[in-house]
Formats: C-alpha cells, sequence, structure tokens
C-alpha cells in the first residue's frame, strides 16, 4: 500500500515537474527574445527588409475660377508580379494566355518573351519582377487584373499594383509659375503649390513594405496600415480663357521685341481677384517660358517708371484740393537740373507751358516731379505716407509666397538726398512689384476702394469650405472722389491723346498709363528699357484691370506706348468681346454647355481662323502651340484643339474643311483644284493617304450643300441650332473686323500665313475661312 | 449535516483559483482592448462592435454560468458525463455536416447571430466521460480492454475535431496523456513519446539520412564497447530497425501526407528564416513585438507592432505578443505566472479529491489547460510550431472562454464539496 502511495507522489512529482520545466522553458525563452535577443528583433524588420514605409497621400487638385483642373495627380499603378505564388495547376493553365494578354496590351515585348521571363523567374523562386516599365492607367490596371493567374489576386496570383501618383497640369504652359510646381519629394517649390502645400499635400500614411533586389519595394498587403489622409483642393480665382489671353499676347508682345522677360496680371476691378497672371522669361533659344514670377518676384520689382506718376498725383491732388487739371506747369526746354542731377523729358525741346492734365498724357518727368517737389518739398515725409497708404512700402501679404519687399526711401534714411523726392515721384530710386501697381491702379478703378488682390478663395475638402477668402478692401477710400475724377480724366486722357494714343479705340473707353524706365548698370542709367502699360477698362465702368510689363526689348519700339501697350490692348480687346458675348449670346451657362456638347468634331479649320470663332462665341478653349490644322473636341469645360497632321509624301484629307482652306492647302501641295456644289468639303475625288500624283493633278472636291447637308454623326441638337452659330458670329466678325486693324505680331510670328495670302484666290481677306462659313 | 442545505452555495469555493481566474479574464479583456486599439476610432470604449467590448459580454454571461453550475448539484456532472458526452459528439457530428467554415476549419455552428465552437465543449465532455469511466470501480488502467475505451472515449471526439480540419484543437486530446500517466498508464510510453518527439524533431533538423548513418554508428560502437551476448544484439538491433521505420515514416508523413501550410509550419520552427513572409510571418511579427516590448514593455495602448492588424489571429491565438510588446518581459511573466499559479493549484485541488472522480477529473482539466497554455505560448515565441488554439482565459472569443470556465468550476464545485463526498463516504 505505501509503495503504490509513493508510486503516485512520484508521478504526481513528475507531473508538478514537467508543468515546471516547460514554464521556466517558456519564461526563459521570453527573456531571451526579449533581452538578450531584444536588439536583434528590434531590428529584424530591417534585416527582413521589411519596413514601415510612408504611404502617400494623394495630392489634392488645384481648380480655375470654374472649376477646371488647373493641376491634378493622376494616379497611375506599377506593375509587377510575384510568379512562384500561384498554384501549379493556376499558373500552368494560364501562363500562356496570360503572355499573349500582355503582349497584346504591351505591343514592345512578344509573348514569348513575356512566357520566358515568367517562367524562369518562377522556376528560379524570383519573387519580384516587373513586366513593363511603363506606368499603367486605373482603366488599364482593372482590366490587366482580369487577365489570367492575375485575376487570382495578389496573395493568390502573385500580382501586385503599386500606385505611383503623377502630377499633370492640364494646360502645361499656361500660368505654370503661378500654379507652381512640385518636386520629386511631391512638395511643391513656388507658386500655389508651394504656398498651399501644407493643404494640398495631405498628411501620408504608412504601409508595410519588403525590400526587393534593386532597391525596390514590395508592397505586403494591398491596403495600407495607417491611411493616408487626402490632401486638401485648391480653388483659385484664375480665369484659364484670361490667362491664355494674357499669354499669347504677352508671349507675341515679347517675341516682336526681343525682350527679356514681361508679365502681365488681370484683375478683376470689384472683387480684387487675380483673374490671370502669365510670366514669360527668355530662354536661351529666343523662346519663351514660364520661368518666374516676375509679378510678384524679387527680379520682377524694379523702378516702376512713369506708371508711378498716378499715385504721386493722388498724393498731390489729396493734400492741394484746390489744385485744377488745368492749372499750368513751367517743364521748359526738356531738360531741368536737380541740384547735380539732370532730369530729361521724352521730346527734344521739351513740352514748354503745359496744363497739369497735358503734362500726365504725355508723361512729363520735369512736370510731375516739379509738382510734386513744389507741394512735399518741405514735408517728404507726408508723400512718403501717402504712399504707405496706397500700400506701395510693405509686401501686400499675396497668398503667393516668394513676395519682394519693396523700396521707398523716408526723409530719415541716410541715403535720402535732395533728388530722392523728385526721383521717387517719377518712379526712380525705389522698387515695387507689378503686383502692387496693379493693386493701386485697380483701386482707383474700383472708385478709390483698394481690394486686396486674391488668388485663392477658398480651400476645401471635397464639397466642404475648410478656410475661404473672401473679397476684401485694404483701404475703403484712398482718395476723395474729386480727386478720383481728375485722375481718371487725366489717365483717359493718355489713352486718348497721351502716350498710349496708339490703343485707342473707339469701341470702349481704356484708362490708363504708360511707364518706360531707364535701367541703372553700375550706377549709371543705360540705354536700356522697362516697359510697362497698366490701366483699367471699360473706363466708365471698370471691369477689368491689367498690367503688362515688357523688360528690355531690343528692337526699334522702346516705350511703354509701344511695346507693353499693345499687349494691353489684345488682352483688353479679348476681355471686352468676351465679356459682352458671355451676357449677350449666352445668357445661362447651361446653354453654353450644350454648345460645347455639340461641338462640330468632323470640321477641320486653321487654329488662327479658329479660336477666333471660339473667342468671338466666348467659348473657352485652349490651343498647345504648335498647331496648325485643327478640329475641335469638347472637354467639360471648354474646347480644346485637336491637332490634325498631314504627311508631306501623301494625299491630305481636307473632309470638313471649308472650301477656302482646302484649296490653299492643296494647291499649295501642288493640285489642281475644282469643286461642286456648296459648302463644305464633304468628299474628294483622290483617297487620302495615298501618295502624291505628280504636280498639276486635278482634285476634285464635293461639298456638301448647305441645304442638303446631313447632321453631323456627334451632332444631337436639330439643324438650325449649328447653323445658328455662325450666323451671329456674321455681325459680330464683320463689326470687329472693321475695328481690328491694329498690326500685330502675327505676320511676324507666323511667316507660313503670309505664304497663304499668296495662294488665296481671294487676296483682299486675311481670315478666309470666316467668308466660307459664313457661305 | 443538516445546516449544509442552508449554506451559500459558493461556500468552501477554493478562493485562489478563482481570484487568478479573476486576473486572467480582466488581462484578457484589457489586452484584447489594447490589441484592436486605433487611436483614430471614435467608437466608444464599450461600443458593440468591438472585440474586446463583446468580450466583456462573454465574460458577464460566464459569471452566470458560474452560478448555474455552483446552483446545481455536485452529482449532476458525475451522473450526466456519459448524456453531456454523447450530446457533444452528436454537435461534433452536426458541425460536419451544417458547419460554417471560417478560415479552412468547419468548426462552428451558427444559429441566428450566436455562433459557438462545439469542439471547445468537446474537451469538457471527454473529461468528465473520462472521469466518470476512469473511477468506475473494476476498470484498471493496467487492463488492456478498459485501455482500449479510454483511448477511444479519447480519440472519437480527436478523430471528429481533426475532421474538422481543426487539427490544433484536435492535439489538445493527446494532453490526457498525462491523466493516464498519472493514474498509472506506464511510464514507458510518456518515455517512448518523448523520443518519438526527440527523433522527430532530429529527422527534421538533420535529415532522414544522416540520422539513421548516426543512430547505426552509436548502436555499432555500443554493441562493440559493452554489450557481446546475442540476445543484447538483436535487441539493440531491433531497436534500431524500429527507430529507423519511425524515422523513415516521419520523413514520409511530412513530406507526403502533410499538408502544406503544416509542413510549412512545422519547417519554420527548424529553420526561422525559412519565408519569413508567408508562414513564417505570424511568428516573425510576433517575434518582433515581443521582443521588441523589452524589459518593461512599451506601456498599455503604446505598442506599434500588434496595432496593425497584420496578425490575422491578433485577439484570439496571438495575443501573447500584445501583452509582450506593452508590457515587456515583467508582464509576460506575471500573466505565465498567473497561469502557472492556477494550474498548480488546479493540480492541488485535484490531489485533495476524496472520489476517483473529482481527482481525474481535476487531472483532465490540468492537462488541457497546460497543452494550451505551453502550445499558444510556445508558438508565439517560435518554441512550437503555429498550432491555432487559444490562450485559456485570455483569448478573445465566447466559446472558448465559456469551455474553460465550465471546465474550471466545475471542479471548483465538486472541491467545495469534497466535505460531503468524504461524509458520504
Amino acid at each position: 500500500m505505501n509503495s503504490v502511495k509513493q508510486e503516485i507522489l512520484v508521478r504526481v512529482q513528475i507531473v508538478f515537474l514537467l508543468i515546471m520545466a516547460f514554464s521556466v522553458a517558456i519564461v526563459a525563452r521570453i527573456l531571451y527574445i526579449q533581452l538578450i535577443d531584444g536588439e536583434k528583433w528590434y531590428n529584424l524588420a530591417k534585416e527582413f527588409g521589411l519596413q514601415y514605409r510612408i504611404k502617400k497621400a494623394t495630392r489634392g487638385n488645384i481648380y480655375a475660377a470654374d472649376g477646371t483642373l488647373l493641376a491634378t495627380s493622376i494616379p497611375l499603378y506599377k506593375l509587377s508580379f510575384d510568379p512562384t505564388i500561384a498554384e501549379d495547376s493556376v499558373f500552368n493553365a494560364g501562363i500562356k494566355p496570360l503572355a499573349q494578354k500582355l503582349a497584346q496590351k504591351f505591343p514592345d515585348k512578344t509573348a514569348e518573351y513575356f512566357e520566358k521571363r515568367i517562367t524562369d523567374a518562377r522556376k528560379a523562386g524570383k519573387r519580384y519582377i516587373t513586366l513593363t516599365n511603363k506606368l499603367i492607367t486605373y482603366r488599364d490596371k482593372k482590366e490587366i487584373s482580369q487577365f489570367p493567374i492575375f485575376k487570382e489576386g495578389q496573395l493568390k496570383g502573385g500580382v501586385m499594383f503599386e500606385k505611383v501618383e503623377e502630377r499633370t497640369y492640364p494646360f502645361k504652359e499656361l500660368a505654370a509659375r503661378t500654379i507652381g510646381y512640385i518636386n520629386e519629394n511631391d512638395q511643391g517649390t513656388v507658386g500655389i503649390e508651394l504656398s498651399y502645400n501644407k493643404d494640398l499635400a495631405g498628411v501620408n500614411g504608412e504601409a508595410l513594405y519588403q525590400k526587393i533586389t534593386g532597391g525596390d519595394w514590395k508592397p505586403i498587403t494591398n491596403t495600407s496600415q495607417i491611411k493616408p489622409e487626402e490632401g486638401f483642393d485648391v480653388y483659385t480665382t484664375l480665369d484659364i480663357n484670361i490667362q491664355e489671353i494674357a499669354h499669347n499676347a504677352l508671349k507675341k508682345g515679347l517675341l516682336a521685341n526681343e525682350a527679356d522677360y514681361g508679365c502681365a496680371i488681370v484683375l478683376e476691378v470689384e472683387t480684387g481677384y487675380v483673374r490671370a497672371m502669365a510670366n514669360l522669361g527668355r530662354l536661351k533659344d529666343g523662346n519663351y517660358s514660364e520661368i518666374y514670377n516676375y509679378a510678384i518676384g524679387d527680379q520682377g520689382s524694379t523702378d516702376p517708371g512713369s506708371t508711378f506718376k498716378l499715385p504721386s498725383m493722388v498724393a498731390l491732388f489729396e493734400d492741394s484740393t484746390r489744385l485744377k487739371l488745368t492749372d499750368s506747369i513751367e517743364t521748359g526746354g526738356g531738360s531741368y537740373r536737380y541740384y547735380d542731377r539732370t532730369l530729361n523729358d521724352p521730346v527734344a525741346g521739351g513740352f514748354g507751358k503745359i496744363t497739369i492734365q497735358k503734362a500726365f498724357e504725355v508723361s512729363s518727368s520735369i512736370g510731375i516731379s516739379k509738382l510734386i517737389t513744389a507741394h512735399f518739398g518741405k514735408k517728404p515725409q507726408k508723400f512718403i505716407d501717402y504712399l504707405d497708404k496706397f500700400g506701395f512700402t510693405k509686401p501686400i501679404g499675396f497668398q503667393i509666397q516668394g513676395e519682394a519687399v519693396p523700396y521707398i526711401k523716408k526723409p530719415t534714411d541716410p541715403t535720402w538726398s535732395g533728388i530722392t523726392l523728385p526721383w521717387t515721384s517719377i518712379g526712380y530710386e525705389s522698387r515695387v512689384t507689378p503686383l502692387q501697381i496693379a493693386m493701386f491702379y485697380n483701386g482707383i478703378a474700383n472708385n478709390g476702394k483698394m481690394m486686396q488682390p486674391l488668388i485663392v478663395t477658398s480651400v476645401r475638402k471635397a464639397d466642404q469650405i475648410l478656410q475661404q477668402y473672401s473679397p476684401m478692401a485694404r483701404v475703403e477710400k484712398l482718395c476723395s472722389d474729386s480727386t478720383l475724377h481728375k485722375v481718371k480724366q487725366m489717365l483717359i486722357g493718355v489713352v486718348e491723346r497721351g502716350t498710349a494714343r496708339s490703343i485707342r479705340t473707339d469701341k470702349y473707353k481704356i484708362a490708363g498709363k504708360t511707364g518706360t524706365s531707364q535701367k541703372i548698370r553700375n550706377g549709371k542709367y543705360i540705354k536700356s528699357y522697362r516697359t510697362s502699360f497698366v490701366g483699367f477698362f471699360p473706363a466708365d465702368r471698370p471691369k477689368y484691370t491689367c498690367i503688362v510689363v515688357i523688360d528690355n526689348p531690343k528692337n526699334f519700339n522702346q516705350s511703354g506706348g509701344d511695346v507693353s501697350a499693345p499687349v494691353f490692348r489684345e488682352i483688353a480687346d479679348a476681355l471686352f468681346t468676351m465679356d459682352i458675348d458671355i451676357r449677350e449670346l449666352t445668357p445661362n451657362a447651361q446653354k453654353l454647355a450644350q454648345f460645347q456638347a455639340n461641338m462640330p468634331a468632323d470640321e477641320v479649320g486653321h487654329i488662327d481662323d479658329l479660336k477666333q470663332i471660339a473667342l468671338s462665341l466666348g467659348i473657352p478653349n485652349y490651343a498647345e502651340s504648335g498647331l496648325e490644322w485643327a478640329s475641335p473636341y469638347s472637354q467639360q469645360y471648354m474646347v480644346k484643339w485637336q491637332k490634325k497632321e498631314f504627311k508631306p509624301n501623301l494625299v491630305p484629307s481636307v473632309k470638313g474643311m471649308s472650301l477656302r482652306d482646302a484649296i490653299y492647302l492643296l494647291e499649295n501641295k501642288g493640285f489642281k483644284v475644282s469643286f461642286k456644289g456648296r459648302g463644305k468639303v464633304k468628299a474628294q475625288s483622290i483617297m487620302p493617304g495615298t501618295t502624291m500624283p505628280p504636280r498639276g493633278t486635278t482634285i476634285i472636291l464635293y461639298l456638301s450643300d448647305r441645304a442638303t447637308k446631313k447632321p453631323n454623326q456627334k451632332l444631337a441638337l436639330p439643324k438650325d441650332t449649328i447653323l445658328k452659330v455662325p450666323e451671329k458670329n456674321v455681325e459680330l466678325e464683320e463689326e470687329e473686323q472693321n475695328e481690328t486693324n491694329l498690326p500685330t505680331a502675327d505676320t511676324i510670328s507666323n511667316p507660313e500665313r503670309k505664304e497663304e495670302k499668296k495662294v488665296e484666290p481671294r487676296k483682299t481677306e486675311n481670315k478666309p475661312n470666316r467668308t466660307a462659313i459664313i457661305r | 449535516m443538516p445546516t449544509n442545505n442552508h449554506r451559500s452555495i459558493f461556500a468552501d469555493i477554493d478562493f485562489i483559483a478563482c481570484a487568478l481566474y479573476l486576473c486572467c479574464v480582466s488581462i484578457g479583456y484589457f489586452t484584447i482592448y489594447a490589441a484592436i486599439y486605433d487611436p483614430q476610432s471614435t467608437k466608444s470604449f464599450f461600443d458593440l462592435s468591438l472585440n474586446s467590448t463583446k468580450q466583456l459580454v462573454w465574460i458577464i454571461t460566464s459569471f452566470i454560468l458560474i452560478i448555474i453550475v455552483f446552483a446545481l448539484d455536485y452529482r449532476f456532472f458525475d451522473v450526466f458525463a456519459y448524456l453531456l458526452y454523447v450530446t457533444v459528439l452528436f454537435l461534433l457530428v452536426i458541425v460536419l455536416i451544417f458547419g460554417r467554415k471560417v478560415s479552412e476549419s468547419t468548426s462552428w455552428i451558427e444559429i441566428g447571430n450566436f455562433r459557438m465552437q462545439p469542439s471547445e465543449f468537446a474537451k469538457l465532455a471527454t473529461s468528465l466521460a473520462l472521469a466518470k469511466f476512469m473511477s468506475t470501480s473494476g476498470i484498471k488502467i493496467e487492463q488492456r480492454s478498459s485501455l482500449f475505451i479510454i483511448l477511444a472515449i479519447i480519440s472519437i471526439p480527436a478523430l471528429l475535431i481533426l475532421l474538422q480540419n481543426d487539427t490544433g484543437s484536435a492535439l489538445v486530446f493527446s494532453s490526457f496523456v498525462l491523466v493516464l500517466y498519472r493514474e498509472g498508464l506506464s511510464p514507458w510510453v510518456l518515455i517512448i513519446g518523448v523520443v518519438a518527439v526527440v527523433l522527430f524533431l532530429a529527422t527534421l533538423i538533420v535529415g532522414q539520412l544522416n540520422l539513421i548513418i548516426f543512430l547505426s554508428s552509436v548502436c555499432f560502437l555500443v554493441i562493440i564497447l559493452f554489450y557481446r551476448k546475442l540476445r543484447q544484439i538483436i535487441l539493440i538491433c531491433f531497436l534500431l530497425a524500429l527507430a529507423c521505420s519511425f524515422i523513415v515514416s516521419v520523413d514520409y508523413t511530412v513530406n507526403h501526407i502533410l499538408k502544406k501550410h503544416q509542413r510549412d509550419r512545422i519547417r519554420v520552427l527548424i529553420e526561422p528564416d525559412f519565408d519569413p513572409l508567408k508562414t513564417g510571418w505570424n511568428v516573425t511579427q510576433s517575434k518582433i513585438a515581443i521582443g521588441s516590448g523589452g524589459f518593461w514593455g512599451k506601456g498599455y495602448l503604446a505598442g506599434t507592432q500588434t496595432k496593425l492588424d497584420y496578425v490575422p489571429e491578433q485577439s484570439t491565438d496571438f495575443i501573447f505578443c500584445t501583452i509582450g510588446e506593452e508590457f515587456g518581459w515583467i508582464g509576460s511573466f506575471v500573466v505565465i505566472s498567473l497561469l502557472v499559479g492556477l494550474l498548480v493549484r488546479i493540480v492541488i485541488i485535484a490531489e485533495r479529491q476524496r472520489d476517483n472522480f473529482g481527482r481525474i477529473y481535476g487531472y483532465c482539466v490540468a492537462s488541457v489547460l497546460f497543452f494550451h497554455f505551453t502550445i499558444n505560448i510556445g508558438m508565439t515565441i517560435g518554441l512550437l510550431p503555429v498550432i491555432g488554439i487559444p490562450l485559456p482565459f485570455i483569448s478573445y472569443g465566447g466559446s472558448s472562454l465559456w469551455a474553460f470556465t465550465l471546465l474550471l468550476f466545475i471542479l471548483l464545485k465538486m472541491d467545495s464539496q469534497r466535505k460531503l463526498v468524504l461524509a458520504r463516504k
């Protein structure tokens, strides 16, 4: 009995021992893992190449005022594959069709290539191969994920799609510097991308990745562990049509004058919204590109020149209310000495004794500086106080970073001298940005209420507004109404009779001021100028203020009136036409959208003509540079022009063209052209795409009779709707044709068009397409 | 003793075991909350969609079960042991037919929103049936017929569970060997078992050919040095042949009979760097989590590795790595001490039972808990292969918590009435 008890006791002890032994083993093992091996496990993630890596948040969009996308991030995918994952049955059944499908999708490689590459990698146990270096779109991703083997998913099939965002700017060059760019780390470097980087960037998440050969990282799972927070959207005041107008006009002006750089800003008078901000600098090859924001940056902040005479005169009239425009001032024989320095008026022999109004109109530096010195000579601080009120002494706090600090001397400054006051009054010895000048002129246009220039209206998270910037007055009243009246008279006079009379038009009144400042190099004035024109229109009920600055024009024209003012006029004309048309032709946006949706897509025309028509009709449109022949296709908010290319040794297709354009094109190619019917080209006797017959071959064009013309295939509207548009166009264009005989850079910049005139049967017209449409 | 009828039903309950139990379930609740804790979540602490809150519901219902167990007559379990066993077997068959598949295993019965896992309760029923059978007078473990029935009682539910593809739960039944040993099973069974495990692992580590050559040369040397008699030589040769055939069969089983994921799980144990991202993934991550906890841990809710749902069984099978990460070695030690304390207490309770039924049942409870505890923690720290079984009282899951609670408190109920048993005798 005792021995049985003994044995049981032993057995119980063994059971206890077993429990304790295992427990001790476990505790020891944990101790080992945590304390002795802790470091190793801590670093093991890295050893295995496992790492939590940043999962990038989608960057927010930047929108124009009408909701057009200015900057967006397009998700693209990197296609990679772990060929070892799929089960044998799945793999063997799927590999051939997969290789074929891949070869169809990526035609640069053959099916055999894909099959071999995948099979080899599977044999070698490679767990990560890339199948194409191209990034694929979301649509491709959806399609490819249904391929054999791939359709098993990442865990069973082994296919991986890594998201890569690509920042795109649909309008490319337009406002590029204003919108800004991002660097390779997805941080904004300039413009709105920089200034609103925090909002746009979002918050990155984290996901687990495994390091693989070649320094690449393979995501472990498809879902991120810490989800990224998407970036917010930024809505701007930019109007892409106005931006394009300003951009093209400025570019033309710069090319014509071979200038160094230029900028153009369009402000909406009532709100201070920046509708356009174009900046172009000269590249080494003579082209111009958005390389620096001259409108606000240091490089564009120089002596403002004569445009600064307006703030001086406002200060003068405010401080000396009894002064009248008809009061006279002696400007002498064209040169005047202040201490050791001589001031010259631009006309040899001088202006003599002239009224204040005239002194401003002809931009007499002697006249203005004498008036200012006479009044403020004893109290220069008072004058500077006015400039302070007008917003010239400090940066305006614009929403885009990188604003230059303005420089206006104070009487207390050690550099203040006897000539500082007269020189400052005519825009020398100081530095302000074009945007500051525009802001002040805009204040005058807005009856003295000076608005803060705004370029961003809101920051939104989807539809939810997170931050709103409403129009805001910096100064409720810059000056009295009588002063306003006086200076407006002077500004209108500048265009009517003065330095900018070359841009005068009967259609509407422009009020503005030219500026031509001589540049200083090494302390000496050199024969190099910075020309500008700033003004607003229509002068009686101003809608827009615009400043155009063109630096260092190198051709014959060197003054603001001849270099910058025509650019201003071109912008103003376009805006004026657009504004009227939007009001009269399309009372509501729906109608406009309807028209756009029914764009006659199979018609082909010369890009200049097409743009002219679109502009006249107030249809937002955009064309890349380098287009000649194009057909329209509608975008969400606008029309884009699609390039129509003609190969030199093949018969071109002229279908959809007006007869005029077709004849021009075909005769240039050496055809003799005859035609039947009326209207647009419906068919041609020699098939397009065939090799060119010998010169002098006759080609017959069959035109669609207007009455029998069948509606365009894409048109859903009744016939008369389409036809109405060109008809409305008639009066407008003819009206415009009478007035727009301005000399433009067109002839210089587009020599091919000049050639066109030679072949044209009717040489009197310079817009061949128009008649065709009317007919 | 007439006063007995008026005593509280909880009188004479083993206080230490109860306290250890309460500690474990509370730690379980807070750890589950930590494992699923999402700092960005706006859900309230008691949101019912959170696993931790569901666990709280399971804990409270467990308390109700405890009250029911204590309200019943202590003879209930003795009397109904076979009935319960048959019922569970029936449920196990039902689950094979109507069960719901969750991650490869068909082990759930679904009635409306309520899901339960009969395999968890099979351990309880088998324990009761085993205790009942073995305590029947006239049954001796040395008898072959008795041993056969005993093995049948254990293996029928185990096989049914194996058919559900729930290998882990089926393996739990092997822990009853400990009970049999306590009740007089030959120690050779244990010794052979240990040798088998050693050979099994050795086969995997050094390969069958190497191992056979090694064993043969050892035998050869032993024969030359110590034994000269023919009988001894034959015996040794016989043992060698047995071992070799075992080794070959192990190799064959591993490479041909085991499923790939099972084979890989064993392989990971031997080669920790094998396939760290798939099969070794859980263990690697679990070790990283525990290892990065250090001595003091990162602090409650401050763990980073376990917050991210890469380990699929974060709040069930791998709950221990949350403890390891957030409470460090100290926390792990405390939890292991609690569990070991509970085990030791159960063995002590079992030993002090006056009737065979209570004692054998107590050993069953201890064996099952011991197996769960070592296998679960062993797998999270890479000591044992990954066998998906929960950590008793701590892991998330209603069925397992209920089953373990019943398992423990039926024993405590018997224990509280042991004086009556004595009186009966």
